[in-house]
């Protein structure tokens, strides 16, 4: 391994490494674009990946593991509507998670960052809103085969661009929502699937932000909110403080 | 630089000079509120937004609107100042309206049930999926009857496609919501002067007599005739005088209110009538010349409704009721104006023509400033359209209930149980009768969930409403922002038609409600061999809109649908004036409506081949066409003889009194003293039932405390804010008082839209709910915009303790004759508790039953009909009304 190649397998930048970072980009993709089908649960629990997500901490239940993949794939889809296209939900949309209304300036953006990437969203099995969880890690992973594409024929200037893209999308996109709505996912669910799901989510969304350099706040409705009555207020009522040093008899603060 | 000493006083000095000067410069502002609109820019890009005029469908005001659109996305909408009825206004809600395409709580795919009814648990299914498996029930159900699937919708505006696809079906088996409106007002109506309701011209009359109606808040058609009514008031010096039980902002706004013992107002028009045609103030040339009774005929029977008699029956002073008579009668021009307010009781038609005998009496028909006939205008339909069905179905029109004309779809549950008709399949569109109907999830959730009763409920709806809750299959309907629509409302004396296209394409994979409909008849009848697929070969709704729009006379020749697309409304009278807010000609004159449309002649065409008899009534073709009066062929009223039926024959048919009159409702008669009425009514920023879950709608009001007079309050010992439990004899509920002088003392009020327990996280006050309680509600408390909810409070329903009744005539629900005692809420009431039982709901609709014609109590509640011979001497039609 060459002082370069060494570099960017440190930074996770390594074509092998972009691709694997585009492997779970997808896995959970999967998990979101629609109801979890009968091929990707009987991938997801192959012992392969079961032991790679194992070491990762990944835990499912019985309801996961020692359940029949058809009974899975239908108590799955009753999730999935309860979690995200019926009512009294938390539809995984940027839109939703952020303005509290569905298709608004999110998802204008990111349509419009597809299209300059050159990509549109080809529906499946049911019609996708562009802004859905499942589109967004879907583009990021695409831009992250691009990028392995690019550093594996030392194509410097592509990948620059190509980070950058990513970099942007996560900043602007992904970023603002992902962590906070990954907490709420995993507190909500009844089910193993999505509250591991949810866990890994959260987990590989720190881990990307911390990878690429980018650091944004989560504005999700669903991040974890310290409760006030748990903050300690460290006051001492013997130490001056601004505005304390007005005199006994006056009426006017001293700035 | 030369300084000024000025002190502040030396500027509040007020000189002649300066103001003189300041009079003089240039002015460069005016209010914005001044300018009507018609255009928008973007805060941000600065560019201008496209607009796009649909006609709103929020309400069924039907206000003409334009929707601003950037960058794909419906970010404001307003009043489009081309439409000669609302004239640039939209209402609050009409404001809010986007707020139901962005719902996140909205249904984007079709949902099959996948647990219990009402269970919560849902699969999401392709359109396919659900398309079979409604076309195999369909299929299963037109083998053993058409007329066992049936269609109940609340607020249809396809424009004739839900008939369409029923009568495409065959079955007859369709059921409107309108019993729960105003069909009382429509059959107290029709049979006597032909449409179902009036158009007041508010501006130009002098003198309002407005029986219960809160038009300038919430009544049918409130925008348009706010405006109006406020004209009239303000620029012609109207007198407004309102009766209602409560003080509603339009009694408020009155210059007179005189509360009224509910049910009462025909009591009180009669007894007007009483002293108008004693003191000979009437129109006599009217009566003679356009009713089918004589003014002595007239005189004679209104001699029984004396002021005393509708005093003691009202409350209303003898001395006002003269007053008002002489009031009215006296000023010219002078209307009346109703809507649900004397309608909504046992004899709810009755009470209707006992009002609108006062504009006929008075001759105030059809003159500027007078009662008028409502104006509107007509499509075709696309052809082929399928043949009428060949049975006629109970529920669309039971025989106990010949003369309701508009349904009476409030008994349908009763009648589904006791198993007068069996339904295989039932459909339900724009409906919520779980929630908007009396009885509420004590009778139709009860009636839903029994899957013996209806064994497969598909709901073509956008939102989760307590009845779509209950279906087998959910079918997501677009909201009216993604639809075409064609329309025409008589809510000015300007007709129009109108066209409500879509500004977005539909979210999701929801669709329009015409193309669910040609889709599920393709399901069925894939290569067209059951011969139901012709009648719905169109590509989209803009297709479907050209068979509606491009061959109507005049239309046509502005350019049909595409003239419709860019205007939003046709004719354009003229134009708006920002000024004035009156649409006005090239010269800046008010355009002005025609009047005396039953003066109209006939052609000499017309009367080729036509006869005139005695009366002067012109027949041809075995059809009446007009009038002859002092020579000349007018196509007088569109009734059956063309003149204004006082007398309604067919009334009295049944043993129901053809002339005027007024019946007390029985068990008000025999009130305690510890009784009360409920009464319920809407507020201006909600609909009955769909706009709990417009967040800014919901923000502005969200409670709904019930109202209580203050010396009732002090009687009972409630003040404000207490808790009270209000008992019906079919339920209860639990809710706070708002004590005040603005309510009748034997009255208790509560409004409409609140207490939902389904309708989207935010109309169901979800927010505070964890999973473990209820299915799908949690996820709300993390909603960002939900953040900002800062009110708990989501109201309390009060349909559950709302029995049934059944006008015998006009089939309309009773909606404020219900009898409650209100106590102070006891140790184990809750707040929001509402309550109802099936089995006592059962022995109110046995109870209204009896008031039937065919009931027992018929008889007893006219003994001036002793003449009758009994149900058995009526003809039956055949094939419904």
């Amino acid at each position: 391994m060459n002082v370069h190649a060494a570099e960017l397998a440190q930074t996770g930048q390594s074509p092998d490494q972009l691709r694997a970072r585009a492997g779970y980009y997808r896995l959970l993709a999967g998990a979101f674009i629609e109801e979890p089908g009968r091929d990707y649960l009987i991938a997801l629990r192959s012992k392969e990946v079961q032991a790679e997500l194992h070491d990762l901490g990944v835990r499912f239940d019985p309801d996961v593991t020692d359940t029949d993949v058809d009974t899975l794939v239908s108590e799955l889809a009753c999730e999935y509507a309860a979690l995200f296209t019926s009512p009294g939900g938390c539809p995984p949309i940027e839109s939703a998670r952020l303005s509290g209304r569905l298709q608004q300036t999110a998802f204008e953006q990111v349509r419009a960052a597809y299209a300059q990437a050159g990509f549109k969203v080809r529906q499946g099995r049911f019609t996708l809103f562009e802004d859905q969880l499942g589109v967004e890690l879907s583009f990021v992973a695409a831009l992250l085969d691009r990028l392995a594409a690019a550093r594996k024929a030392d194509d410097l200037d592509s990948a620059k661009h190509l980070e950058k893209e990513i970099k942007r999308f996560w900043a602007l996109h992904l970023g603002l929502w992902v962590r906070g709505y990954a907490r709420l996912l995993e507190r909500v669910t009844v089910h193993s699937f999505y509250r591991e799901i949810a866990a890994l989510l959260g987990t590989f969304a720190e881990a990307e932000l911390e990878l690429i350099g980018v650091h944004v706040d989560d504005v999700d409705g669903g991040r974890e909110v310290v409760p006030k009555a748990d903050i300690p207020l460290e006051f001492n009522p013997d130490e001056p403080v601004c505005g304390g040093c007005r005199g006994p008899d006056s009426d006017s603060a001293v700035a | 630089m030369k300084t000024i000493d000025l002190s502040r006083r030396g500027f509040l000095k007020v000189g002649a000079a300066t103001t003189a000067a300041a009079a003089a410069a240039p002015t460069v502002l005016e209010a914005m509120e001044v300018e009507v609109g018609g255009k928008d820019f973007g805060p941000v890009t600065k560019a201008e937004r496209k607009a796009i005029p649909i006609t709103c469908h929020v309400c069924n005001i039907q206000d003409g609107a334009l929707a601003f659109v950037e960058n794909g996305r419906v970010v404001k909408l307003e009043g489009n100042p081309e439409h000669v009825s609302t004239r640039g206004r939209l209402c609050a809600k009409g404001n809010a309206g986007m707020w139901y395409s962005y719902d996140p709580d909205r249904i984007l795919y079709p949902l099959k049930r996948a647990g219990k009814r009402g269970e919560g648990k849902w699969k999401r299914i392709t359109w396919d999926e659900a398309l079979a498996e409604i076309a195999k029930k369909l299929d299963a159900a037109l083998q053993e009857d058409p007329n066992s699937i049936m269609l109940k919708y609340g607020r249809n505006r396809s424009g004739g496609a839900i008939d369409r696809f029923m009568q495409t079906l065959g079955s007859a088996t369709v059921v409107n919501h309108t019993s729960v409106c105003e069909s009382s007002k429509k059959v107290g109506m029709e049979p006597t002067w032909g449409p179902d309701i009036e158009t007041p011209d508010f501006a130009n009359t002098k003198y309002i007599l407005n029986f219960g109606s809160n038009i300038m808040e919430a009544a049918y058609f409130h925008n348009p005739y706010s405006q109006r009514l406020t004209e009239g008031m303000a620029d012609n010096k109207a007198k407004l005088v309102t009766f209602d039980v409560r003080l509603s902002n339009t009694a408020g706004r009155s210059d007179e209110w005189i509360p009224v013992f509910p049910g009462t107002d025909g009591a009180v028009a009669l007894a007007i009538g009483h002293v108008i045609l004693r003191e000979d103030l009437q129109d006599s040339d009217f009566i003679e010349t356009w009713t089918n009774v004589t003014v002595a005929e007239l005189k004679n029977h209104y001699k029984q409704y004396t002021p005393e008699w509708a005093s003691k029956l009202s409350g209303v002073p003898v001395a006002t009721i003269e007053r008002i008579a002489r009031e009215f009668a006296q000023t010219k021009p002078a209307t009346t104006y109703t809507y649900r307010g004397p309608a909504k009781h046992l004899y709810g038609s009755y009470n209707e023509k006992a009002c609108m005998m006062l504009p006929i009496m008075t001759g105030n028909i059809e003159v500027r400033g007078g009662y008028c006939l409502p104006r509107g205008m007509s499509w075709p339909q696309p052809q082929p359209a399928p043949p009428k069905p060949a049975k006629p179905s109970y529920l669309a029109h039971p025989d106990e209930y010949p003369l309701a004309a508009h349904k009476v779809s409030h008994l349908v549950p009763f009648w589904i149980a006791e198993g007068k008709q069996k339904i295989n399949v039932y459909f339900t569109y724009q409906d919520n009768p779980v929630y908007t109907n009396p009885g509420s999830d004590a009778v139709w959730g009860k009636l839903f969930r029994d899957e013996k009763l209806i064994p497969f409920l598909v709901s073509m709806s956008p939102f989760m409403g307590e009845e779509t809750a209950l279906a087998d299959i959910i079918l997501p309907d677009c909201p009216y922002l993604e639809r075409w629509e064609p329309e025409s409302m008589p809510n000015s004396l300007w007709p129009w038609l109108g066209i409500r296209q879509p500004v977005i394409k539909p979210l999701g994979e929801s669709r329009e409600n015409r193309i669910i409909l040609r889709d599920i008849i393709h399901a069925l009848d894939k290569d067209g061999s059951r011969g139901m697929k012709k009648y719905w070969e169109f590509k989209d709704g803009e297709e479907y809109m050209r068979h509606h729009f491009d061959n109507v006379p005049g239309l046509k020749e502005a350019g049909g649908l595409e003239f419709l697309k860019k205007h939003g409304v046709y004719p354009i009278y003229g134009k708006l004036d920002p000024k004035s807010g009156q649409v006005v000609d090239k010269t800046g004159r008010p355009i002005q409506p025609e009047f005396g449309l039953h003066k109209k002649q006939l052609s000499s065409e017309d009367m080729t081949g036509a006869a005139v008899d005695a009366k002067g009534i012109i027949t041809k073709n075995g059809k009446a066409i007009g009038v002859q009066r002092n020579g000349k062929n007018y196509v007088g009223f569109p009734t059956g003889n063309r003149l204004v039926n006082v007398r309604v024959d067919e009334w009295a048919d049944f043993g129901f009194n053809p002339m005027p009159t007024f019946k007390q409702i029985p068990w008000h008669k025999e009130m305690k003293d510890d009784e009360l009425i409920l009464t319920t009514y809407k507020i201006n920023v909600h609909k009955q039932s769909r706009t709990a879950a417009v967040k800014w709608l919901a923000e502005i009001m969200h409670s709904n405390p019930v109202w209580i007079n203050s010396a009732t309050g002090r009687k009972l010992g409630v003040k404000t804010g207490d808790l009270v439990r209000v008992e019906s004899k079919v339920g209860y509920l639990v809710t706070k008082a708002y004590v005040f002088e603005g309510i009748h003392p034997r009255v208790v009020a509560i409004p409409t839209a609140f207490g939902h327990w389904a309708y989207g996280r935010l109309a169901s006050g979800a927010r505070a709910k964890l999973r473990s309680e209820k299915a799908g509600s949690w996820g709300a408390n993390d909603d960002p915009d939900l953040k900002n909810v800062w009110w708990d409070d989501k109201g309390v329903h009060p349909n559950n303790i709302i029995p049934v009744v059944a006008d015998p005539i006009g089939g309309s629900q009773g909606w404020y004759d219900t009898v409650v005692q209100v106590k102070k809420a006891g140790p184990s009431d809750k707040y929001g508790d509402s309550v109802g039982y099936w089995d006592k709901h059962v022995d109110a609709f046995k109870e209204t039953m009896r008031y039937a014609y065919t009931g027992d109590k018929h008889r007893e509640m006219h003994p001036e009909m002793s003449s009758w011979k009994g149900p058995g001497s009526v003809k039956k039609k055949e094939g419904g009304h």
